[in-house]
Order: C-alpha cells, then structure tokens, then sequence
C-alpha cells in the first residue's frame, strides 16, 4: 500500500517497532501514512495523542472546543500549568510537535454536530474520547454510516469501558447496547463526580492501542465485546456485544438512515419533525 | 435458589454497593428481580424498567450475555447466575460542562 521508504532516523526513532514481525518497516510505514481523528483532548485524548504521536502516525487530527483550565491538570497529561487558558488543540499541536516531527497535527477547534462533523478532512478511523452522549452518539452514528472504524473509551469515577466498532458492515455499533442517551443530568460528568487523575490514562492508552492495532491491521481488535474497567477492584470484565437485529442504526429495519435525521442534544433520538 | 447482582457506574451509587447476593425463588425471571430492585432500592426506583421492558438506557446482562438478545425480561435465572446491571458513561474529556462551586 505504501512505497514510503524510512530514513535513517526514522529506523533509529521506530527501532523497537521495526525489529517486531508483528509490525516491521512495512508496518512502520503504515503507520507513518495513516491518519487517526481524536475527539476531545482531555483526559482519554491525551494518552491517545502522546502514543500515536510517539508511534508515528502520520497525520493526527484532533477536535476539542475547550480550553485549559487549572483543574484539568490532574488527568489530562499533554497540557501544563503554562497553558492554562489556551486552547487544548493548540497545546495538544505543540506537546506533538516537540514530541515527534513525522506527525502532522490538524486542530480542529470546534464542537462536533451534523453539520461541522462534515467539514473535517477524511482520517482513516476515530478514536472517540469526548466526554458527553451527544458527541459519543453522532460519533457512533457517523461513523456507522460512513463505515469508519471507532475506538469508544468512556469513564465515570473509578470506572471505565471501552469497546471497538469496526463498522464493516456487520455490527455492532454503541446503540446495539444502550439505544438512546440516558435523559440530560441523569449521568453526571467529571464536574460533579471527580474522576480518579490516573483512570482516563489507563483507558486512553488502551484506545491507542486498538488505534495502533487497526491501522497495522494486526491482532484483534476489542470488536463485539465490552471491556469494564474497575480501577479500585483492578478487575478488568468483558462483556459481549451482539449486533442486536432491532437497533435503530444498524439493525433490520433502520430508522437512522442520516446524521440529519437525529437530535444530538437530549437523548440522541429521532428528530420529533 | 441464589444469584449475584454486579452494579455499576451510577447504579452503584444508588445501590451503595458492587455486588449483592441475592435468594429467589427457582423460576424467577430477569423482570420480576428487576422489579423487586427498583421496589427494595429507592434509587432505583424507574430507572430499570419502563412498561415492564428494560429500559433502553441500561444493559442487563445474566452471566455476561445481554438479556435482550434473548428472552429479555422473561428470561428466567437459574442458581448461582450472576446479573449485571450498568448504564453509558459519557466521560473523557473536559470538566467544562458544569461550573466550579467555589466560583472559579
């Protein structure tokens, strides 16, 4: 697929990765021409970003509206003190800049919705580590559409779960297991909560490591099943996930047939229309 | 006969604990133990089921298959299965959403 050639330092800097079978130069050249969309730049995003970019993947797209605050310190890694009040991309652009000059970062300071979702350039799967249903629900619809591959990491206290939808055509997607979004202010976020600084670390690297995995095509990725993390049991259970035959996206009689079709703020159903 | 209930996320705020064991009678289905939950639990109370199905917004799982992919509400437990109940989780990223208490 690629002729992409590795220069010296490239071997010397992706050595560890070369010298694997699994991977290989053909592998590392993969990598270098593959692209990966990150949603959100906080505290799933910042693990996912340090090792894609430290891996070498070529083109790194990230979205997130926000900007540092103080309090995000304690968990989203990529940013520091000096950045406070910056916007996360632009941080997160400059983390990868010094960290790796093979990976082009593409910002994307925005918030998703079916309108701006189509604006971004094509990558070659989504890491989704947002932090709310609306985002995760158009992510998951999109990208079923579109047949785009996605990483879903999502955490809440001490908790963590985490599952990969390959989108090939066969399911399942995330509404195969929860249909629609709980009611707003029914599932609190970080805010209200607290979330254990370390957790979104453990579950971020683990999302990068399904995106690594896809784009060398190796291995099999977490598809059909649901990894639940339990930091304070340090219990990791796997759940399957079936493609269930009456879900609204991907099932035998789809209602969703377009992004249009739903209203993302609420509980991510049909628009009433 | 006995079966374990595994709670996560929010529901195990509302439980107060992980894990709970529980005698029921041979024959009782995933419904009627959802149901006698939402009654012993006052935070649970409507957030299992809706219109006697499982709500839309939780996975239940009976030793770790979901139930809606086969009997739902009507499969019936058998001695020593273990249910699991969570719901979504949404975080990841910022802690914008909701304003500081201490006013910054």
């Amino acid at each position: 697929m690629t002729d992409l050639r590795l220069s010296a330092t490239q071997l010397e800097r992706y050595s560890r990765h070369v010298i694997m079978d699994e991977v290989g130069p053909e592998g590392q050249a993969r990598l270098l021409a593959g692209s990966v969309l990150v949603v959100g730049a906080g505290g799933l995003g910042s693990p996912v970003v340090q090792y894609l970019a430290a891996a070498g993947v070529g083109r790194l797209g990230i979205v997130d509206d926000d900007v540092v605050d103080r309090s995000n310190l304690q968990r989203q890694v990529i940013h520091a003190d000096g950045d406070v009040g910056r916007p996360k991309v632009e941080s997160a652009r400059e983390f990868v800049d010094r960290l790796n000059p093979d990976v082009t970062v593409e910002p994307h300071e925005l918030r998703l919705s079916a309108d701006t979702i189509a604006t971004l350039p094509d990558y070659d799967l989504v890491v989704d580590a947002s932090d709310n249903f609306a985002t995760r629900y158009l992510l998951n619809d999109y990208c079923a559409l579109e047949g785009i591959p996605l990483v879903h990491g999502a955490i809440y206290r001490f908790e963590g779960q985490l599952t990969t939808f390959e989108n090939d055509g066969d399911g399942p997607c995330y509404r195969c297991l929860f249909p629609e979004a709980p009611e707003p202010g029914t599932v609190p976020d970080c805010a209200t909560t607290g979330v254990l600084g370390v957790l979104p670390g453990t579950v971020g690297c683990i999302q990068a490591t399904e995106a690594v995995k896809l784009v060398l095509e190796t291995g099999e990725p977490l598809t059909g099943r649901l990894l639940v993390y339990d930091a304070m049991d340090m219990r990791f259970d796997t759940v399957e996930v079936r493609q269930n035959p009456d879900c609204p996206l991907c099932g035998e009689e789809p209602t969703i047939e377009s992004i249009h079709d739903v209203a993302y703020e609420g509980r991510c159903t049909l628009s009433a229309d | 006969m006995d079966v374990t209930l595994r709670f996560f996320a929010t529901f195990r705020d509302a439980v107060g604990q992980k894990e709970v064991g529980r005698e029921v009678d041979p024959g009782t289905t995933v419904g009627e133990l959802l149901s006698a939950l939402e009654r012993e639990y006052d935070g649970l109370e409507g957030e299992l089921l809706a219109d006697g199905e499982i709500r839309s917004q939780l996975n239940v799982l009976a030793n770790g298959r979901g139930v809606q992919y086969g009997d739902g509400v009507e499969t019936e437990l058998e001695d020593g299965d273990t249910v699991s109940v969570f719901p979504p989780v949404a975080g990841g990223a910022s802690d914008a959403v909701v304003p500081n208490t201490d006013g910054q």
